[in-house]
């Protein structure tokens, strides 16, 4: 009996806790010696490890392709010409940033 | 012959209300009473609910409910 | 008596510009508040003139005054109960006729009436003129006509609330029932004979509303009186003579002369018009409920609808998140500064509410435009055209064409937000539909739960993504579905039905004042009521993970890594100028300025921004920022790469820790328990914690459960993890995860939505629980019965797909029994 009775416990315990709004977030920058690192997270202290990133070319081909990491980074070789990257974590919870607009 | 026997279209005036309590009291209370006037205007894209003009209103219902109202149709 | 605050009463009908006059006389002192008991809202401001303080109670808009609907009951109730000093009857000038039905069961109260004749303009325009003399003569009451969307009539309506409640003059006019009339006398007289009613309430109404079979009126009988029953069976036996000696039922003899009443005074003070007011509307039906263009036209609403709340809310919330980000910065200023690995509960309090709180509030920029476009669609006139289309099909399930409002919302296709889709339940008429509605909104597709399962969909079946999106996406509305038949036809058997006979009101254009009014009034009730419970029980849940903690014996563990790293770190600078600017206690204060620096270069954008960023920071500390930035400076860089490595590995620290704790905490704990349930699920003790990580603890759910299902980064053999005695976590699991999260017991918001909503704790509690079995129950049946016959997670999706489809369709065909004999 016991199980089922704390099954029961742990999912009403679960289930009291707030939908998370997820507004992501996400940061490149330019570390000066040919690598990007990325930062990423979600407005409500979430952090971002394990959502998926990309990088691609102006044609949209995809360049490379990772994860945020435990500290929810994403470190990257800089392609040369134009890129973009992408956090994308489903639909409404994606991040694109231009290359160009990726700074020191 | 009964409401909801109705195509769109034709006028009819409306004989009488024969289900009483809460639905009867509610054609009622929505304008459907005996001896007025109405307009079938169309159904639903599935049929169902049924749109009425009456008294310059348009109210609709559900055949279920049409089945109540007991009607003398004018064109039909 | 001058000083006295004067109550009055707003009624009428819907769709006569009451909210309007309402507005008009109230301004910006309105407040909304529930009648007791009942889930209706109460509207209510006031105004002064002439010196004195008039309370105006909006009453809520009714096309008759039975006690069939909580409604109507309260609306009664007040008049009788609450004993304003008059009612302002609002009715439409341009079909006075149908208003004049709810007039009379007004004036039957024998309460002062100021009849306000609304909406002239529109009179005007279609040619209708109205003796307001005469009728002012023939009813017995002040008649004042208005055009209160152009603000015209309004002293005049002053003037008239004014007089009444000096007067207190009861209406003239009685209606004549003809050959009723003997059988109320006979009951007026057991009345006066046999109770103390008279005293309270007009015995002429009692009898009226007796004759009609009024059940709420039964009920004050027998309040007031011990002999009740013997009074009501003699009514009863009047009501059987009357049928069988007239052929007609009572209360329809009464509605019939209703309108025969009103019928003459049209004809005798009205002229009508040239043409009926609806054809304009009735023209633009012909497009809005076309058999193909309708659904079309209602498919596009809703795209619109989701487009502009969600696609385009989310944008806001990007510009409205640094202010919360703000807040949160704030917080961590004056809480009790962290040390490398230790950080003050105090902080750690403060900083877990928060989130909490901001986690809710950043929703609020989506919530008001959604809010905001619900309102267009009520004051347009659109929301019964939505009912009409899809009526039918609601129906089947057990629920209402009023229903797809709040399903769209909850999320139809594309994610939604269960809490407004809740909160517009509120317009469905019938109680069953509206509980059944309210009770499977919460299984739509929530929105914050897509990253979760885009993470697994990505993992387990990125082969084929497009399939599985599509599931997931579909696979709620065909259970959610069937779950509403089978609960109408078992929970909610016996819940009371209402007729669908509805008005489709002619199409209006909705005010900004009165959409922003609305939008604004229920983001402001979803801060005053659900966040704050939200903050309240994060802080419980704060106490669950908190606590035991770590123990000694680890702590000395974690101290020695701390030192470790800080160490190494030393070294790797020693020699350089930062080795002194760096020792002790410098060390903590350059990680938080690191800290602080990151958090604020992620909220800024441009190059401007950022050289005033950098600026800034340079002049806090111009030593860490050399750190931070350090250009072309081969030293600084190494400095920076080791600072890096340092701070990486605090994270690390701090991420174990809290992982560790919540393990150990009381929330943890309990994740093992109910193993040996869970199992079947697939769920094992890691994962149960797992899940209450990702959900209690907020700690990233996309990294825990994928840290949890994804394959070691490392290469080891499954088999080799395998033989380790760890079940490998194949497909099926994470489509069971998935299942289990579509069928997720709603969030805790939701739940304070459900109850708000409902009135009662225990449907509450229940759209908690049924959820929690159903999930368990499919998750088990999809794991177990999935693994039983070796199928591959595509497969069981498949299976389950088809189930779920067959399902659907077969509840759908299920007989409906006879509502009406």
């Amino acid at each position: 009996m016991k199980p089922i009775v704390s099954a029961i416990l742990f999912m009403a315990i679960v289930c009291a806790v707030p939908a998370a709004a997820h507004t992501p977030l996400c940061a490149c920058y330019n570390n000066g010696d040919d690598t990007v690192t990325c930062e990423g997270g979600f407005s409500d202290g979430s952090s971002a490890a394990g959502v998926q990133m990309r990088v691609e070319d102006a044609s949209g081909k995809m360049l490379i392709k990772g994860k945020m990491d435990a500290n929810s980074e994403f470190n990257f070789k800089k392609p040369d010409g134009t890129y973009r990257v992408i956090f994308d974590a489903g639909e409404g919870h994606v991040i694109e940033i231009d290359g160009k607009d990726i700074l020191e | 012959m009964t409401l909801d026997e109705l195509k769109p279209g034709g006028w009819c005036q409306i004989k009488r209300i024969s289900v009483r309590d809460r639905l009867g009291q509610r054609l009622m209370d929505m304008g459907l009473c005996p001896g007025l006037h109405l307009r079938v205007v169309r159904n639903a894209p599935l049929e169902d609910p049924m749109e009425v003009e009456i008294e310059g209103r348009f109210i609709s219902l559900r055949h279920t409910e049409a089945r109540f109202v007991e009607v003398e149709g004018h064109d039909q | 008596m001058t000083n006295k605050k004067i109550l009055v009463a707003l009624a009428g009908q819907p769709n006569c510009g009451k909210s309007t006059v309402f507005n008009a006389l109230t301004g910006a002192s309105q407040h909304v508040a529930n009648y007791p008991g009942v889930t209706v809202e109460k509207m209510s401001g006031s105004y002064r003139y002439n010196g004195r303080t008039v309370e105006v109670v909006d009453l809520p808009g009714t096309y008759s005054l039975t006690s069939y609907s909580p409604e109507e009951r309260v609306s009664r109730d007040f008049i009788l109960h609450e004993k304003p000093s008059l009612v302002v009857n609002v009715t439409d000038a341009s079909n006075l006729k149908r208003s004049l039905y709810l007039t009379f069961q007004l004036l039957e109260m024998e309460i002062p009436l100021v009849l306000n004749l609304n909406m002239t303009d529109m009179a005007e325009q279609v040619g209708v003129v109205i003796d307001t003399e005469g009728i002012a003569e023939h009813l017995g009451v002040a008649v004042v006509p208005t055009s209160m969307k152009n603000g015209q009539g309004k002293k005049a309506l002053f003037n008239a609330v004014a007089a009444a409640a000096e007067g207190g003059r009861k209406a003239a006019v009685r209606i004549d029932y003809g050959v009723m009339e003997p059988f109320l006398r006979d009951i007026e007289k057991r009345l006066a004979d046999e109770t103390t009613m008279p005293a309270f309430y007009p015995a002429r109404w009692v009898a009226i509303k007796l004759m009609e079979g009024d059940g709420e009126t039964r009920n004050l009988v027998r309040a007031d009186s011990p002999r009740a029953e013997h009074l009501l069976r003699f009514t009863e036996r009047l009501r059987g003579d009357f049928e069988s000696r007239f052929n007609e039922a009572p209360e329809l003899f009464i509605a019939h002369r209703r309108y025969r009443e009103a019928d003459d005074i049209e004809r005798r003070y009205i002229t009508p018009g040239r043409q009926a007011v609806g054809t304009l509307s009735d023209r633009i039906d012909r497009v809005v409920c076309h058999r193909l263009l309708g659904p079309i036209i209602l498919v596009g609403v809703i795209w619109i609808l989701y487009y502009l709340s969600i696609v385009q809310g989310y944008h806001i919330t990007n510009y409205t998140w640094p202010l919360l980000a703000k807040i949160r910065s704030l917080a961590e200023a004056v809480t009790p500064q962290p040390g490398f690995i230790e950080i003050p509960m105090l902080r750690a309090l403060v900083l877990w509410f928060v989130d909490s709180v901001n986690a809710l509030l950043n929703y609020i920029p989506i919530l008001f435009i959604l809010f905001g476009l619900i309102a267009i669609l009520e004051d347009s006139g659109y929301m019964p055209r939505m009912a009409f289309i899809m009526d039918r099909f609601f129906s089947r399930y057990g629920l209402h064409g009023q229903s797809t409002l709040p399903m769209v919302l909850g999320g139809i296709y594309v994610g939604g937000c269960a809490v407004p889709g809740v909160m517009a339940c509120k317009g469905i008429p019938d109680e069953r539909s509206r509980l059944a509605t309210i009770l499977i909104i919460p299984m739509l597709n929530c929105l914050a739960k897509v990253p979760l399962y885009v993470l697994l969909i990505n993992i387990y079946f990125a082969a084929h993504k497009a399939w599985a999106m599509f599931f997931i996406s579909t696979i709620s509305l065909l259970i959610a579905l069937p779950v509403s038949r089978i609960l109408t036809l078992t929970i909610l058997k016996d819940k009371e039905t209402a007729p669908f006979v509805m008005e489709m009101p002619p199409y209006h254009l909705p005010t900004m004042r009165g959409v922003l009014g609305r939008a604004t009034e229920r983001v402001w009730l979803f801060i005053r009521k659900i966040t704050t419970i939200v903050a309240a029980v994060a802080v419980v849940l704060f106490v669950l993970l908190q606590f035991p903690g770590i123990n000694d014996e680890r702590q000395v563990y974690y101290d020695a890594k701390k030192d470790k790293a800080i160490a190494d770190f030393l070294s790797q600078i020693e020699g350089t100028p930062f080795a002194d600017d760096l020792q002790g206690e410098n060390l903590m204060a350059m990680i938080l300025y690191w800290k602080e620096y990151k958090n604020a270069r992620m909220l800024t954008k441009g190059p401007e921004a950022m050289s005033t960023l950098n600026a800034t920071y340079k002049a806090r500390n111009p030593v860490f920022f050399r750190i931070v930035q350090p250009g072309k400076d081969k030293v600084a860089k190494q400095a920076n790469r080791a600072f890096k490595n340092l701070y990486r590995k605090r994270q690390d620290l701090l991420r174990e820790i809290r992982k560790e704790r919540i393990d150990n905490s009381f929330l943890g704990r309990l994740g093992r328990w109910p193993e040996p349930v869970t199992r079947f699920a697939g769920f094992n003790w890691r994962v149960n914690v797992a899940l209450l990580s990702a959900f209690a603890a907020k700690e990233s759910s996309v990294a825990t459960l994928g840290a949890l299902y994804e394959p070691e980064e490392e290469g080891e053999a499954l088999e080799a993890r395998m033989a380790r005695g760890e079940a490998g976590f194949t497909s099926l699991h994470a489509l069971t995860l998935m299942l289990f999260m579509v069928l997720y017991p709603p969030c805790l918001a939701t739940s304070i939505a459900v109850k708000l909503q409902t009135g009662s704790v225990k449907w509450m509690l229940f759209s908690m629980a049924y959820p929690m079995a159903l999930g368990l129950v499919v998750a088990v049946a999809v794991f177990s019965g999935g693994s039983a016959l070796g199928l591959t997670g595509l497969q069981a999706m498949i299976a389950f797909y088809g189930l779920a489809l067959a399902l659907t369709v077969a509840t759908g065909l299920l007989k409906e029994k006879e509502r009406y004999s």
